[in-house]
């Protein structure tokens, strides 16, 4: 059901040439961003892997990636559910942070259901972003 | 509606337990000491502007939502809350003018200045109830009332459950009234356009509440411009006239958004962005503070921003030393998403005022391991205080991240006689919490007061993790602070601070003092569980 067929899958050496100066100073660039298909191996809400949020390891054509995939909680608001043996495609940018690589998803999608988890100049998203108008109109009796 | 119910029930029975989970079960054992001190009731008496930044759980709401609000109370100096006013932002979606009623509402203050705010109204026919905690920080003699405290959002109901940070501060009643707003001033807005991240800082001339002009540095999701705000206004609101009598709110426009804002006096003015009724509105608020005396830095300065990058949360926390257009002794700490990286010196530094523009300039430094610079841009109201907002690029020319805070001259020597006395504490930010079933991270805020003694901390604390529903209150907190050289960081010596919860393991910090009265400070590293926090040290004076 994954329209990955286009996706462009990073090995994971790939992951360790960015220099060392982008470590405390690097944007997210949409104009970098590809697509990554792959089996969810773990899916964790709360990662020990920086950075704070969910991931998910995906086994692709050319090893595993770390995925970074901001708030687990938006992903459960937006009903998107990983389990181990999904197939999956995500679009990314690969990041580094501190001594480590991983990929920062603006994408994820799952079957027909795509799920924007951070918006296109990066920013991580709210669970409030997968919010209806009628559910945020909700939000007036908020005091 | 059955999920929003389950959750608040869970957090609501679960909490304790939970506190466990999210901070590992082998944490200390601290037990609060009995309240020491001379506030009383009467210790909070006036009428108060409030601003609180958080996140809100509503019964119809689908999932938690970043929220803030800024209103004003009037304290009677018994235990009572005579009304108030308040105007709420959650994401965009704006309720203007909600109405505080004496009925329901009440206050409780304890010997060592901690207490309960509640503020209770009935809006579209609703009965609503919101519940802070608060420590005040200014009348500890108890002979006057206090000026200012820190506060945070303690609301667990059926109908909302609600959090985040802020503080309140003593209005002048005298001064309800638009023409106060005359003169320069500095600002700075923080909050969301809906799905990015903004950080506005700025400066504005008004006269008698006309804004005749004024700049401005706006971040918007990562995208960057600076230029005139052009004119806008602070007037009576037409829909709620009375209200600027009552207390002292209005309607502000500015570089052409909509503001309610509060009169606290001439000196400062508190703003929430209300927009007009569309769902677009931007959810920003801050101070705008008077501008005066001369705006040439020169000396030590402590400063934090805080805001989000592409990783997620970030915090930098630091100091520098400027004289004459050059900057020495740099020191910063940043948290990016959980990575601490220490900056230990910095190169190539300068720092560069905007003859333009009074108060505005630029302060930039290379960290040794890095080929990009920093670079904050930063309007002091005064010699000694200001607004910053990092600006710092990558090498392919985009923000790195949106953030802004304060900048405060260092003054004052640091030792364990000068950083003593009685504190109270706050942090704000995101922890992993285990709540609704599964680990996340979500919004926590910390409140307490503490004595300092020899730089160990004794005292008393309140924390809301708020995927838990519920927060804790009342537990023991210790911990003590330990000064780096001379406690102002210029011989690249760090202050760090260990707090020690009840039943949590460790957390430690990384210290900035800008006064013996008063820090900046941020988590330093995962000690317990992962957190992206900052906060201040500020004493009871």
């Amino acid at each position: 059901m994954l329209a990955g067929s286009l996706a462009l899958c990073l090995s994971a050496g790939a992951q360790q040439a960015i220099p060392s100066d982008t470590q405390l100073l690097q944007t997210y660039n949409a104009n970098r961003e590809i697509s990554v298909v792959g089996t969810v191996v773990k899916y964790e809400t709360a990662s020990a892997m920086p950075p704070m949020g969910a991931h998910v390891t995906l086994q692709t054509a050319s090893g595993q990636v770390d995925v970074h995939l901001g708030n687990a909680k938006l992903l459960q608001a937006s009903h998107l559910q990983l389990n181990a043996g999904d197939n999956i495609r995500i679009v990314c940018e690969p990041m580094t942070l501190g001594d480590g690589t991983y990929f920062a998803a603006r994408i994820v999608q799952k079957g027909l259901q795509a799920v924007a988890v951070r918006n296109a100049k990066g920013f991580p998203l709210t669970p409030a972003s997968a919010m209806t108008a009628a559910q945020k109109e909700a939000l007036r009796g908020a005091r | 509606m059955n999920k929003v119910m389950n959750r608040l029930a869970t957090g609501l029975v679960a909490a304790a337990a939970l506190w466990l989970a999210a901070c590992g079960g082998s944490g200390s054992s601290v037990q609060p000491p009995p309240p020491v001190g001379n506030f009383t009731l009467a210790s909070l008496s006036g009428t108060y502007a409030f601003m609180t930044s958080g996140e809100v759980f509503t019964a119809n709401s689908l999932t938690a939502t970043p929220m803030s609000r800024v209103g004003s109370f009037i304290a009677d100096g018994k235990g009572g809350i005579s009304g108030g006013i308040e105007d709420v932002n959650a994401d965009g979606t704006v309720s203007p003018a909600v109405v505080i009623n004496s009925t329901g509402s009440s206050y409780s203050i304890n010997q060592d200045g901690r207490g309960t705010l509640i503020l209770s109204g009935t809006s579209n026919g609703i009965p609503f109830t919101i519940n802070f905690a608060i420590v005040l920080t200014s009348g500890s003699s108890g002979t006057s009332a206090a000026t200012d405290g820190l506060m945070i959002d303690e609301t667990s109901t059926t109908n909302q459950a609600s959090t985040g940070s802020g503080n309140f501060v003593l209005q002048n009643t005298a001064l309800f009234q638009t023409s106060a707003v005359n003169g320069e001033y500095v600002f700075d807005f923080s909050g969301l356009d809906p799905n990015a991240a903004v950080s506005i800082v700025g400066e504005f001339s008004a006269t008698s509440g006309a804004i005749t002009g004024g700049f401005e540095d706006a971040n918007d999701n990562f995208a960057l411009t600076s230029g005139p705000t052009g004119t806008g206004s602070f007037i009576s609101d037409p829909s709620n006239p009375g209200s600027l009598a009552s207390s002292g709110r209005g309607l502000a426009t500015i570089a052409g958004e909509t503001y309610a804002f509060y009169i606290v006096d001439s000196n400062r003015v508190r703003l929430i962005s209300i927009g007009t009724g569309a769902t677009t509105t931007p959810m920003l608020t801050g101070d705008a503070v008077a501008q005066s005396g001369v705006l040439t830095p020169s000396g030590g300065f402590a400063f934090i921003v805080a805001g989000t990058s592409g990783n997620g949360g970030v915090t930098r926390v630091g100091r520098f030393t400027a004289n004459s257009g050059s900057v020495s002794n740099v020191l910063m700490d940043t948290n990016n998403a959980g990575i601490f990286t220490p900056t230990n010196s910095g190169q190539n530094a300068s720092i560069t005022l905007d003859s333009a523009n009074p108060g505005r300039g630029t302060v930039t430094f290379k960290d040794p391991n890095l080929s990009v610079p920093f670079t904050f841009v930063f309007y002091f109201s005064s010699p000694t205080s200001g607004v910053i907002q990092e600006q710092s690029q990558s090498a392919a020319n985009g923000l790195v991240d949106v953030a802004d805070g304060s900048i405060l001259a260092q003054t004052g020597t640091f030792s364990s006689s000068t950083i003593s006395g009685a504190y109270g504490l706050n942090w704000s930010g995101l922890s992993v919490q285990n709540g609704s079933g599964f680990a996340t991270q979500d919004e926590e805020d910390f409140l307490g007061q503490a004595s300092l003694s020899s730089l160990n901390l004794t005292g008393t604390a309140d924390i809301f993790q708020f995927t838990n529903g519920a927060p804790r209150t009342d537990f023991g907190l210790g911990g003590s602070i330990t000064l780096g050289g001379d406690g102002t960081g210029s011989s690249a010596m760090r202050n760090t601070m260990t707090i020690n919860l009840n039943g949590a393991a460790p957390i430690n910090f990384v210290v900035y003092f800008a006064s013996p009265q008063l820090a900046f400070f941020a988590n330093s590293n995962n000690s317990g569980t992962q957190r992206i926090v900052a906060g201040v040290l500020k004493a009871q004076q």
